[in-house]
């Protein structure tokens, strides 16, 4: 089996970067800065609060937010309240979720597109 | 269940065989938990892939003897490989016996395990480990189960010799294990008794079981080398001096059974070395010419030394056969035209979504009657490699590959909780194992129209565009391409391979090379192709091995020794490896991932030569080729391969595009640099690129190469008329051509 524990990632987040948050707010699939690459590898690696992924509803058209249970034979966790019409409006949401998850402040941005 | 979206997973199955051909027989296997009755249509699959930036689902409804309704059944899937010994009169009448074998338990601790057992409704024997992975001993009359058991769990991943007794005179019942490495706070060496009632007999009517207590139950985890049997309650070293001789003297009439699982690794038969002969058969094909307890690094080729390769890797969860009956057969009309073809299943239950659910199955060209100048090869070892994978959910690197969330398909949340489907060649078994082996005799979710994209999906993009431009075309597999060999190809002008045909055997291989030699052309249309080898199994048809060794793009490695495939004895692992790099077949050999974002291909001087001012026939000199595309938005990406003279790219070979301009997505492979150091990624690294190249061989033949499994999903842009689609066309054209290319 490959290492790849996500405990690995240990890019230090630093709370203050709001200059980051809005690079990704504005552009979540990127190209981005290499701090901001280095942000969101520490971000998906890790994945803290739980492993987020993206049920598609009706592929191309709705998401459903979700989160792997982290053992098989266990079901994908949906969260039916969490519905997209875009993929970056999911991944500003999970964004958000994460930022607030490593740094204990919640981002207040609106989301886009919604 | 209502999720919202289209339920592709209340009813499965599989069609047998998978590639048939006109005037033959396809039988559908079917299983549905909860639904009583579907809809049934044939379609031919024109394409597989609902995604709207692509072509779309195009599934053509061909009027067939199976339309209308049927009943379906709930049949269940019983996962776990062992050995079954039929019951034989020498297996009647004993009282006193013992038991033992070598043991590396993979996943000791979860639930109770079999090594080897006598068992049938409650009564019997059964030697192994239970829930706490303590070995044990477990006698019953029926009544009351007695059981002898160690006070150790086993270590994982340790050898132990492990042996048991039952003495019929005193009805004592006795255990002992002995760690092979004791040292450093590893040695699990202990006994145990117990008392049970004296006299007890065998049951009879009972099969003797090897790694399961009965089919799918109890199954053992990991590796049993040298299992023995016999007659009268012998001690510990004793049976340690049976279990250490690779043949014991088979003339010892109280030696029951001594199975050498060294002999004849590649079938499916194991065979027993004691007078007796009480071979058995194995089920769900469990892993073998695997390291043995007296491996020693002397040899790591099992042909070399098979007495050092005794054991089999059996898992809880292999699954290769679905044993499911069929619910019917379909004649092939004789005049059916080859391709990509499905049962099409559909329902509409009360309390859930609606179910639009596919049995994918090929209809290749008659062998005797070729009719089209080009073929395509349809890379069933590609599917089966792939087949059900579910590492995405099962590893973390996904999102960061992606660069992006991962997007699940109910195909996904199906696997996710259903895995005795049985998963690809790049999941790892429940006790952390790679699986070795795929087979088609199972539902094959992403084998399918509706399925993720990779491969079945993307290779429907260039069946769609085959249809939209009216090209003639006929259908061979690479199952043929490994049985038939250079026949499977000569009839044809030209011969395509779809986005991905990474799994090639040697002989499928050596077909393509030959085919090649002898005036064949080649379109290449895909990225990552040849780059693993592998096997088909030599008796069992729709079956693979794949070996992972320590290089290329892996997502398992194999145990040390382990690297040679079981079915052939052939050294698995990379082409590239073996002396066979994919550019000295196809000028270009896979160089990097890159799932972020896809880019386009800038013409290089060699573009400008008039040798092949053909190909260019319609495009600018200065148009960029496919910076568009249904994959991330362009035709370079996703697996990408490049030229390399150095790694047998021919000197007559022309790079007529390169797609360089790959971003930090773009990620080399493994063993594409030696030492590690910044700047590998496909911003700083120019050797992170799709190459598009053509080159002259024999005999007038020719091969052409886009390097880039995204290539095919740019076909359909803009309605087909796109630079992409016209240079496909250019060179079809070009390569059915019986005249010279040079
Ligand atoms: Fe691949």
């Amino acid at each position: 089996m490959l290492n790849n524990a996500p405990d690995a990632a240990h890019y230090p987040v630093d709370p203050t970067r709001s200059d980051l948050v809005e690079e990704f707010r504005r552009s979540p699939k990127g190209p981005h800065s290499r701090e901001l690459q280095m942000l969101l590898h520490r971000m998906r690696w890790e994945s803290p609060g739980g492993r987020y992924v993206l049920y598609a509803v009706e592929p191309g058209k709705r998401w459903m937010l979700g989160k792997l249970p982290g053992k098989c034979n266990a079901p994908v966790e949906l969260m039916h309240n969490r519905v997209y019409d875009s993929p970056a409006a999911a991944e500003w949401d999970v964004f958000k979720l994460r930022w607030e998850a490593l740094t204990g402040q919640a981002l207040t941005e609106p989301a886009i597109g919604n | 269940m209502r999720l919202g979206g289209i339920d592709t997973t209340s009813v499965l199955g599989y069609a047998w065989p998978p590639v048939v051909e006109p005037g033959g027989r396809v039988a559908f296997h079917l299983s549905s938990a909860t639904l009583k009755q579907v809809d049934l249509s044939l379609v031919r699959v024109r394409c597989g892939d609902p995604d709207a930036a692509g072509p779309g689902l195009k599934a053509v409804p061909i009027a067939s003897a199976i339309d209308g309704k049927r009943a379906v059944r709930h049949q269940p899937l019983r996962p776990g490989s062992c050995a079954v010994i039929a019951d034989r009169p020498v297996l009647r009448g004993i009282d006193s016996f013992s038991v033992g074998a070598f043991i590396w338990p993979t996943l000791p601790g979860v639930a109770a395990q079999t090594i080897l057992a006598r068992w049938r409704d409650g009564a019997g024997w059964r030697f192994g480990l239970d829930a706490g992975g303590h070995l044990e001993l477990a006698i019953c009359d029926g009544k009351a189960v007695v059981v002898a058991r160690t006070s150790q769990p086993a270590l994982g991943r340790e050898w132990l010799f492990v042996c048991g007794s039952y003495d019929a005179r005193t009805g004592t019942l006795s255990v002992r294990q002995v760690s092979l490495d004791p040292q450093a706070g590893r040695d699990r060496t202990a006994s145990g008794t117990a008392s049970a009632a004296p006299g007890l007999r065998w049951i009879a009517d009972a099969p003797l079981m090897i790694a399961a207590q009965a089919i799918g139950e109890a199954n053992f985890d990991g590796k049993i080398d040298r299992p023995r049997l016999c007659r009268g309650a012998i001690d510990a070293a004793a049976m340690r001096a049976l279990c250490e001789a690779i043949n014991p003297p088979a003339g010892d009439a109280d030696l029951i059974a001594a199975w050498d699982f060294s002999i004849d690794i590649p079938g499916q038969t194991v065979r027993d070395r004691s007078a007796n002969r009480l071979h058995g058969e194995l089920v769900q094909i469990p892993a073998r010419g695997v390291t043995g307890a007296n491996w020693d690094g002397t040899a790591n080729d099992w042909r070399a030394l098979p007495a050092h390769y005794g054991a089999i890797h059996f898992c809880s969860d292999d699954m290769q056969d679905a044993g499911w009956s069929p619910d019917f057969t379909l004649d092939i009309p004789a005049d059916l035209r080859g391709g990509y073809y499905a049962l099409r299943m559909t329902a509409q239950p009360a309390d859930g979504d609606p179910v639009d659910s596919y049995v994918g199955f090929f209809v290749r060209t008659p062998r005797t009657a070729p009719k089209a100048k080009l073929a395509i090869i349809v890379p069933l070892a590609t599917y089966l490699a792939y087949a059900n994978g579910a590492l995405r959910m099962d590893q973390v690197h996904a999102e960061s590959m992606l660069e992006g969330l991962l997007v699940l398909s109910r195909d996904d949340l199906y696997l996710q909780v259903h895995r005795e489907v049985g998963l690809s060649t790049y999941d790892t078994h429940a006790d952390g194992s790679g699986w070795r082996v795929s087979s088609a005799k199972r539902p094959i979710l992403n084998m399918r129209p509706r399925c993720n994209t990779f491969n079945y999906g993307n290779d429907t993009h260039l069946i769609d565009w085959l249809e939209e431009k009216g090209i003639d075309y006929d259908v061979v597999s690479d199952e043929d391409l490994h049985r038939d060999g250079l026949a499977a190809l000569s009839p044809y002008r030209c011969v395509m391979t779809l986005s991905h045909p990474e799994y090639y055997s040697r002989e499928m291989w050596d077909a393509i090379d030959a085919y090649q030699r002898s005036g064949g052309r080649h379109m290449y249309l895909g990225g990552n192709g040849f780059y693993w080898r592998i096997a088909f199994h030599r008796d069992l048809p729709g079956v693979i091995e794949v070996r992972r060794d320590v290089t290329g793009v892996r997502t398992w490695e194999g145990e040390a020794g382990e690297a040679h495939l079981a079915f052939t004895g052939e050294s698995a692992g990379l082409w590239r490896s073996n002396g066979r790099a994919p550019q000295r077949l196809v000028g270009v050999g896979f160089d990097a991932q890159v799932f972020d974002r896809s880019a386009g291909y800038r013409r290089m001087p060699d573009g400008e030569n008039p040798r092949v001012a053909w190909m260019f026939a319609g495009i600018a000199p200065g148009e960029m080729i496919g910076d568009f595309g249904a994959r991330n938005g362009g035709a370079a990406g996703l697996e990408i391969d490049r030229a390399d003279p150095e790694l047998g790219s021919p000197p007559a070979m022309l790079l007529v595009a390169s797609a360089d301009r790959i971003g930090y997505g773009g990620m080399p492979a493994p063993e594409e640099f030696r030492t590690f150091h910044r700047g590998l990624d496909g911003e700083q690294n120019a050797r992170v690129r799709a190459d598009l190249v053509y080159f002259p061989t024999a005999k007038g033949g020719g091969v052409f190469s886009t390097g880039s499994i995204a290539w095919v999903t740019a076909l359909s842009h803009n309605r087909y008329d796109n630079n992409v689609s016209r240079l496909m066309e250019n060179v079809v054209k070009r390569f059915i051509d019986p005249a010279p290319l040079d």
